[in-house]
Protein backbone atom coordinates (compact mmCIF):
# COMPACT_ATOMS: atom_id res chain seq x y z
CA UNK A 1 0.00 0.00 0.00
CA UNK A 2 1.25 3.57 -1.18
CA UNK A 3 2.14 5.56 2.01
CA UNK A 4 0.13 9.04 1.74
CA UNK A 5 2.90 10.95 3.68
CA UNK A 6 5.76 9.49 0.69
CA UNK A 7 3.28 9.72 -2.16
CA UNK A 8 2.87 13.69 -0.47
CA UNK A 9 6.21 14.44 -0.64
CA UNK A 10 6.94 12.61 -4.05
CA UNK A 11 3.89 14.96 -5.89
CA UNK A 12 5.76 18.52 -4.24
CA UNK A 13 8.82 16.77 -5.70
CA UNK A 14 7.39 16.48 -9.07
CA UNK A 15 6.61 19.55 -8.90
CA UNK A 16 8.86 21.69 -7.48
CA UNK A 17 11.99 19.64 -10.17
CA UNK A 18 9.41 21.28 -13.22
CA UNK A 19 9.55 24.51 -11.71
CA UNK A 20 13.65 24.06 -11.42
CA UNK A 21 13.32 23.24 -15.11
CA UNK A 22 10.94 25.90 -16.11
CA UNK A 23 13.23 28.79 -14.01
CA UNK A 24 16.62 27.60 -15.33
CA UNK A 25 15.69 25.72 -18.95
CA UNK A 26 13.22 29.05 -19.80
CA UNK A 27 15.81 31.46 -19.08
CA UNK A 28 18.85 29.85 -20.52
CA UNK A 29 16.86 28.84 -24.19
CA UNK A 30 15.86 32.78 -24.01
CA UNK A 31 19.63 34.30 -23.43
CA UNK A 32 20.61 31.54 -25.93
CA UNK A 33 18.30 32.14 -28.66
CA UNK A 34 17.85 35.51 -28.39
CA UNK A 35 17.22 37.62 -30.14
CA UNK A 36 13.54 36.11 -30.35
CA UNK A 37 10.02 37.58 -31.24
CA UNK A 38 8.48 39.45 -28.59
CA UNK A 39 5.14 37.45 -28.49
CA UNK A 40 7.82 34.09 -27.81
CA UNK A 41 9.51 35.87 -25.47
CA UNK A 42 6.45 36.82 -23.20
CA UNK A 43 5.69 33.16 -23.27
CA UNK A 44 8.56 32.26 -22.00
CA UNK A 45 8.25 34.94 -19.63
CA UNK A 46 4.88 33.46 -17.84
CA UNK A 47 6.77 29.95 -18.34
CA UNK A 48 9.56 31.20 -15.55
CA UNK A 49 6.89 32.81 -13.32
CA UNK A 50 4.85 30.01 -13.11
CA UNK A 51 8.08 28.36 -12.46
CA UNK A 52 9.17 30.41 -9.73
CA UNK A 53 5.31 30.00 -8.52
CA UNK A 54 6.03 26.13 -8.73
CA UNK A 55 8.99 26.55 -6.43
CA UNK A 56 7.36 28.82 -4.04
CA UNK A 57 4.11 26.57 -3.48
CA UNK A 58 5.72 23.29 -3.74
CA UNK A 59 8.84 24.42 -1.43
CA UNK A 60 6.04 25.22 1.12
CA UNK A 61 4.53 22.31 0.41
CA UNK A 62 7.41 20.31 1.77
CA UNK A 63 7.06 22.15 4.55
CA UNK A 64 3.36 21.71 5.55
CA UNK A 65 3.77 17.73 4.82
CA UNK A 66 5.72 17.68 7.47
CA UNK A 67 3.99 19.88 9.67
CA UNK A 68 0.54 18.03 8.74
CA UNK A 69 2.08 14.39 9.84
CA UNK A 70 4.62 15.31 12.43
CA UNK A 71 3.09 18.98 14.18
CA UNK A 72 6.91 20.74 13.66
CA UNK A 73 8.66 21.87 10.27
CA UNK A 74 11.80 20.24 8.55
CA UNK A 75 14.85 20.06 11.42
CA UNK A 76 17.85 21.64 9.21
CA UNK A 77 21.44 22.82 9.92
CA UNK A 78 22.62 26.36 9.80
CA UNK A 79 23.95 25.84 6.33
CA UNK A 80 20.92 24.37 5.06
CA UNK A 81 18.85 27.21 6.43
CA UNK A 82 21.62 29.97 4.43
CA UNK A 83 20.94 27.98 1.53
CA UNK A 84 16.91 27.69 2.02
CA UNK A 85 17.36 31.75 2.43
CA UNK A 86 18.81 32.37 -0.80
CA UNK A 87 16.55 30.22 -2.05
CA UNK A 88 13.72 32.17 -0.63
CA UNK A 89 15.08 35.58 -2.33
CA UNK A 90 15.80 34.35 -5.34
CA UNK A 91 12.51 33.33 -6.22
CA UNK A 92 11.11 36.38 -4.92
CA UNK A 93 13.92 38.58 -7.44
CA UNK A 94 12.48 36.30 -10.09
CA UNK A 95 9.00 36.66 -9.41
CA UNK A 96 9.95 40.19 -9.54
CA UNK A 97 12.09 39.98 -12.71
CA UNK A 98 8.79 38.25 -14.31
CA UNK A 99 6.09 40.84 -13.37
CA UNK A 100 8.93 43.44 -14.84
CA UNK A 101 9.24 41.59 -17.76
CA UNK A 102 5.76 41.48 -18.48
CA UNK A 103 5.05 45.14 -17.17
CA UNK A 104 7.47 46.57 -19.06
CA UNK A 105 9.46 44.70 -21.88
CA UNK A 106 6.93 45.76 -24.62
CA UNK A 107 9.45 48.99 -24.76
CA UNK A 108 12.72 47.38 -24.23
CA UNK A 109 15.58 46.88 -26.80
CA UNK A 110 16.87 43.26 -27.72
CA UNK A 111 19.98 43.75 -25.75
CA UNK A 112 17.61 44.79 -22.49
CA UNK A 113 15.70 42.10 -23.41
CA UNK A 114 18.62 39.81 -23.11
CA UNK A 115 20.10 41.31 -19.93
CA UNK A 116 16.85 40.52 -18.05
CA UNK A 117 16.98 36.77 -19.51
CA UNK A 118 20.92 36.66 -18.19
CA UNK A 119 19.26 38.00 -14.24
CA UNK A 120 16.60 35.29 -14.75
CA UNK A 121 19.13 32.76 -16.15
CA UNK A 122 21.66 33.91 -12.92
CA UNK A 123 18.73 33.46 -10.29
CA UNK A 124 17.71 29.79 -11.60
CA UNK A 125 21.18 28.76 -11.62
CA UNK A 126 21.75 30.39 -7.56
CA UNK A 127 18.39 28.92 -6.69
CA UNK A 128 19.12 25.31 -8.35
CA UNK A 129 23.04 25.17 -6.61
CA UNK A 130 21.33 26.24 -3.44
CA UNK A 131 18.95 23.45 -3.48
CA UNK A 132 22.32 20.87 -3.37
CA UNK A 133 23.22 22.83 0.08
CA UNK A 134 20.02 22.50 1.41
CA UNK A 135 19.67 18.72 0.34
CA UNK A 136 22.94 17.43 1.71
CA UNK A 137 23.84 19.91 4.71
CA UNK A 138 20.39 19.41 6.14
CA UNK B 1 -25.34 4.72 -3.53
CA UNK B 2 -23.35 2.03 -2.42
CA UNK B 3 -20.09 2.92 -4.75
CA UNK B 4 -20.53 6.16 -3.05
CA UNK B 5 -20.62 4.85 0.20
CA UNK B 6 -17.62 2.45 -0.44
CA UNK B 7 -15.63 5.74 -1.82
CA UNK B 8 -16.62 7.42 1.04
CA UNK B 9 -15.24 5.16 3.26
CA UNK B 10 -12.54 4.58 1.44
CA UNK B 11 -11.52 8.57 1.06
CA UNK B 12 -12.24 9.05 4.77
CA UNK B 13 -9.85 6.41 5.70
CA UNK B 14 -7.36 6.66 2.92
CA UNK B 15 -7.06 10.74 4.19
CA UNK B 16 -6.88 10.04 8.01
CA UNK B 17 -3.54 10.68 8.71
CA UNK B 18 -3.19 10.34 12.78
CA UNK B 19 0.35 10.71 14.20
CA UNK B 20 2.17 8.78 12.50
CA UNK B 21 3.72 5.90 14.95
CA UNK B 22 7.79 5.33 14.08
CA UNK B 23 7.20 1.87 14.63
CA UNK B 24 10.20 -0.41 15.62
CA UNK B 25 12.78 2.72 15.12
CA UNK B 26 15.03 3.57 18.20
CA UNK B 27 18.41 5.20 18.88
CA UNK B 28 21.44 3.55 21.35
CA UNK B 29 23.80 6.09 22.74
CA UNK B 30 26.15 3.78 24.12
CA UNK B 31 28.97 5.88 25.08
CA UNK B 32 29.72 8.48 26.54
CA UNK B 33 27.05 7.52 29.03
CA UNK B 34 24.77 9.85 30.27
CA UNK B 35 25.62 11.71 32.93
CA UNK B 36 29.44 11.25 32.15
CA UNK B 37 32.07 13.66 32.72
CA UNK B 38 34.53 14.74 29.56
CA UNK B 39 37.38 16.30 29.53
CA UNK B 40 37.78 19.91 27.69
CA UNK B 41 40.74 18.96 25.59
CA UNK B 42 39.60 15.84 24.67
CA UNK B 43 37.17 15.72 21.70
CA UNK B 44 34.14 13.31 22.25
CA UNK B 45 33.25 10.34 20.63
CA UNK B 46 30.04 9.22 20.02
CA UNK B 47 29.04 5.54 19.95
CA UNK B 48 25.87 4.82 18.28
CA UNK B 49 23.02 2.76 16.71
CA UNK B 50 19.86 3.40 15.18
CA UNK B 51 16.95 1.94 13.76
CA UNK B 52 15.36 3.85 11.46
CA UNK B 53 12.08 2.52 11.14
CA UNK B 54 9.52 2.34 8.25
CA UNK B 55 9.26 6.32 8.93
CA UNK B 56 12.59 6.97 9.37
CA UNK B 57 14.99 7.95 6.91
CA UNK B 58 18.89 9.23 8.86
CA UNK B 59 19.53 10.65 11.95
CA UNK B 60 20.82 14.33 13.16
CA UNK B 61 22.68 15.15 15.89
CA UNK B 62 22.04 18.30 18.24
CA UNK B 63 24.75 19.79 20.89
CA UNK B 64 22.00 22.05 23.56
CA UNK B 65 19.55 22.13 20.43
CA UNK B 66 21.70 22.75 17.97
CA UNK B 67 22.32 20.82 14.48
CA UNK B 68 25.74 19.66 14.30
CA UNK B 69 25.80 17.41 11.81
CA UNK B 70 24.28 14.40 10.00
CA UNK B 71 24.28 10.61 10.78
CA UNK B 72 24.36 8.90 7.51
CA UNK B 73 25.27 6.02 9.07
CA UNK B 74 22.92 3.46 11.18
CA UNK B 75 25.92 2.82 13.59
CA UNK B 76 28.70 3.93 14.14
CA UNK B 77 31.23 6.81 15.61
CA UNK B 78 30.59 10.53 15.13
CA UNK B 79 33.71 12.70 16.75
CA UNK B 80 32.54 16.14 18.07
CA UNK B 81 34.80 18.92 18.40
CA UNK B 82 35.75 19.72 21.44
CA UNK B 83 32.89 21.02 23.93
CA UNK B 84 33.16 24.32 25.99
CA UNK B 85 33.02 23.51 30.13
CA UNK B 86 29.89 22.88 31.47
CA UNK B 87 26.72 20.82 30.71
CA UNK B 88 25.38 19.67 27.94
CA UNK B 89 22.66 17.90 26.26
CA UNK B 90 23.74 15.34 23.39
CA UNK B 91 20.57 13.88 20.93
CA UNK B 92 20.49 11.81 18.21
CA UNK B 93 16.94 12.25 16.23
CA UNK B 94 15.76 10.15 13.76
CA UNK B 95 14.33 11.93 10.76
CA UNK B 96 12.08 11.27 8.01
CA UNK B 97 12.94 12.06 4.12
CA UNK B 98 12.28 15.70 4.84
CA UNK B 99 14.48 16.30 7.91
CA UNK B 100 11.51 16.14 9.75
CA UNK B 101 12.17 14.55 13.49
CA UNK B 102 9.92 11.15 14.01
CA UNK B 103 9.89 11.19 17.47
CA UNK B 104 12.27 8.97 18.14
CA UNK B 105 15.69 10.21 19.57
CA UNK B 106 18.32 9.60 22.59
CA UNK B 107 19.51 12.31 24.40
CA UNK B 108 22.79 12.32 26.85
CA UNK B 109 23.61 15.03 29.25
CA UNK B 110 27.41 15.12 29.88
CA UNK B 111 29.72 17.99 31.76
CA UNK B 112 32.88 18.66 30.47
CA UNK B 113 35.23 20.14 33.36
Amino acid sequence: MIDLQDLGYAVVQVVHNFGAAAVVGGAAFMWYMAPQPASLQRKFAWLTGFGWGAQVLSGMGFGAISHYYYGKFPDIHDIAIAALVIKILCAMSGLAMVVLYLRYADGWADRQRRVAWQILFALGAIALSAAAFLRWFS
Amino acid sequence: MRTLKSLAVLLAFGCYAPLVLADDASVTISSPADGAKLSKTAQTKINYEVMPGPKGDHTHLYVDDNEVGVLRQLKGTHTLESLAPGKHEICIKIVNKGHTPIGVQQCIKVSVE
